[in-house]
């Protein structure tokens, strides 16, 4: 029983993170449609200008971080939607996507082309600890992340529905049309969920790096496990987006322990299978009806 | 009487194919006119270009004689013209009240947007018992009770509203369309669509019968209710056949 919940709170932590990228895919594809397959690489980016800051100008973490979080949303916020979203929009959803992916090679690539391949460690944001509560150990590390991810989507979800900014992107994101006929400025609305969506993903490097270590892969099967979160819980939906994460970084955990740790990646892969097969909106997602 | 809206030889479309064929007609200050026409006939698409969500090819319209032909939603928020289009314009997981503030993003000013919103929940006590309820567990009647009650934020100078009675039952169209009437006697211009035509003509001061993108018929709504020629507008042949 107390393995059983040290793994699941492991689990937790890794879910929660998992969590946070998930909700950024929620986020582009509510107000545009866009399915971000560079979603991993968003992560990655920031965790390499944090490094960058650290070995090469010599910063402290929380600086290298600020700093980090700024050109992201500045780089992959607004740039990425002004570059590759605003003219592939209109040829669709495929298309999209598919430049998405080609952004994914070019960003991988190019940290390997500049930084190698090899594996760099990463401070942590937390002190690492082992804390016995109960005869139960716990990772003091696991319950900041666990604890670092609540209070952002409990701040998110304060300007989400605690703000008339906020309120207006889910009008956006609920029905566009209605919005522009009420004068709400859609563009600058999308806009602003692109910056939310880097700043999540660079918040997410921040918390994610310390365990993986940086490389220039750092995003692959972060970005694809989200993925599966968000689909599992609802592509249309931010609490589908979390509850997802959370239950693939608990099963994963749980079947590395209890069943076979070659197999955890596939926990996800098979979950995600299952809900396309049963339930496609998702666990919390709404059906969805698109024009064609 | 002052013209309200007036548009001049208006050509427009949607890509290779044009709607409205130099349409000319006016709508009367503090009235309510009424575009009918069969489907494809061009009357949503008449709306849809005065609130600029359409383009003019050509030809003019001009608000209370100032020209506002190609001008943006938000510049013609700000200039009075509000547009309610037809079928669901709500964020449904946003309360009521939620719903009812979007409708005042362009007034820029919160002091102003909270003393017009509790006007509004004055004016519909129903809206008021809800107001923070999700707008998606509204009935019919009421969802469109709000988002006419979310025009009326902007305290309208010209109301363009599309099919408001669609889908609703006859008691709740009697009341939308005495709440549209009651618009009208207070000053606000508008100019509505409807498919409903005995009963919007009922309650319109004029109205205006379109044929491809032109004016087939124009005139008082009774006197147009009354014309024979009104049915082959509908069943059509147009009215070259009706003679």
């Amino acid at each position: 029983m107390q393995e059983i919940l040290q793994v699941t709170i492991s689990g937790l932590a890794t879910g929660a993170i998992y969590a946070m990228v998930a909700m950024g895919f929620t986020l582009l594809w509510q107000t545009t449609s866009t399915i971000n397959f560079a979603q991993g690489e968003f992560v990655m980016l920031p965790a390499f200008l944090m490094l960058g800051g650290i070995v090469v100008l010599d910063l402290p973490l929380a600086v290298a971080f600020v700093g980090a979080l700024l050109i992201s949303a500045a780089l992959l916020g607004a740039a990425f939607k002004r570059a590759i979203i605003d003219p592939m929009i209109r040829h669709g959803v495929l298309p999209l996507a598919i430049a998405t992916i080609g952004l994914t090679l070019a960003l991988k690539n190019g940290v390997k082309a500049i930084y190698g391949a090899e594996a760099h460690p990463f401070p942590h944001p937390f002190p690492v600890e082992i804390w016995r509560v109960l005869g139960v150990a716990f990772s003091s590390y696991d319950i900041a992340v666990i604890a670092s991810v609540a209070a952002v989507v409990f701040a998110l979800n304060r300007f989400l529905n605690g703000t008339m900014t906020g309120r207006s992107m889910q009008a956006v994101a609920q029905n566009p049309e209605a919005a522009v006929v009420l004068g709400i400025d859609v563009k600058r609305l999308i806009l602003y969920t692109f910056v939310v969506n880097a700043a999540l993903a660079a918040a997410a490097a921040l918390l994610v790096t310390p365990v993986y270590l940086f490389k220039f892969d750092l995003g692959e099967s972060l970005g694809l496990k989200a993925f599966y979160a968000a689909i599992i819980g609802g592509f249309n939906q931010m609490r589908g987006a979390l509850v997802g994460g959370l239950i693939v970084g608990v099963l994963e955990n749980l079947s590395a322990v209890y069943f076979a740790p070659a197999y955890k990646d596939a926990v996800a892969l098979g979950l995600f299978v299952l809900v396309i097969l049963f339930r496609p909106e998702g666990l919390l997602g709404r059906e969805e009806a698109r024009r064609v | 009487m002052a013209e309200a809206l007036a548009l001049a030889d208006v050509v427009a479309g949607y890509g290779q194919s044009t709607i409205l064929n130099g349409l000319s007609f006016a709508a009367e200050a503090g009235r309510i006119t009424t575009l009918i026409g069969a489907n494809g006939a061009g009357k949503s698409t008449v709306l849809k270009t005065v609130f600029g969500l359409l383009r003019p090819r050509q030809g003019s319209i001009r608000m209370h004689g100032e020209p506002i032909g190609g001008l943006e939603p938000r510049a013609l928020l700000a200039r009075g013209l509000v547009f309610v289009p037809q079928g669901r314009n709500l964020f449904p997981t946003l309360t009521v009240r939620h719903n009812l503030e979007l409708g005042g993003t362009t007034l820029g000013d919160r002091a102003l947007l909270r003393r017009r919103m509790d006007a509004v929940l004055e004016r519909f006590p129903r809206l008021r018992e809800r107001a923070e309820g999700q707008a998606s567990a509204l009935s019919g009647g009421e969802q469109k009770m709000l988002e006419i009650g979310r025009a009326l934020l902007l305290e309208p100078k010209v109301l363009l509203i599309d099919e408001p009675s669609i889908g609703l039952a006859p008691k709740v169209v009697a009341e939308v369309y005495a709440l549209l009437r009651g618009l009208a006697e207070s000053g606000v211009s508008i100019l509505m669509v409807e498919q409903n035509v005995r009963a919007a003509l009922g309650m319109s001061d004029a109205a205006v019968a379109l044929e491809q993108g032109r004016v087939g018929l124009m005139g008082p709504a009774a006197q147009v209710l009354a014309d024979t020629r009104i049915k082959a507008l509908f069943l059509g042949g147009g009215l070259a056949a009706a003679g």
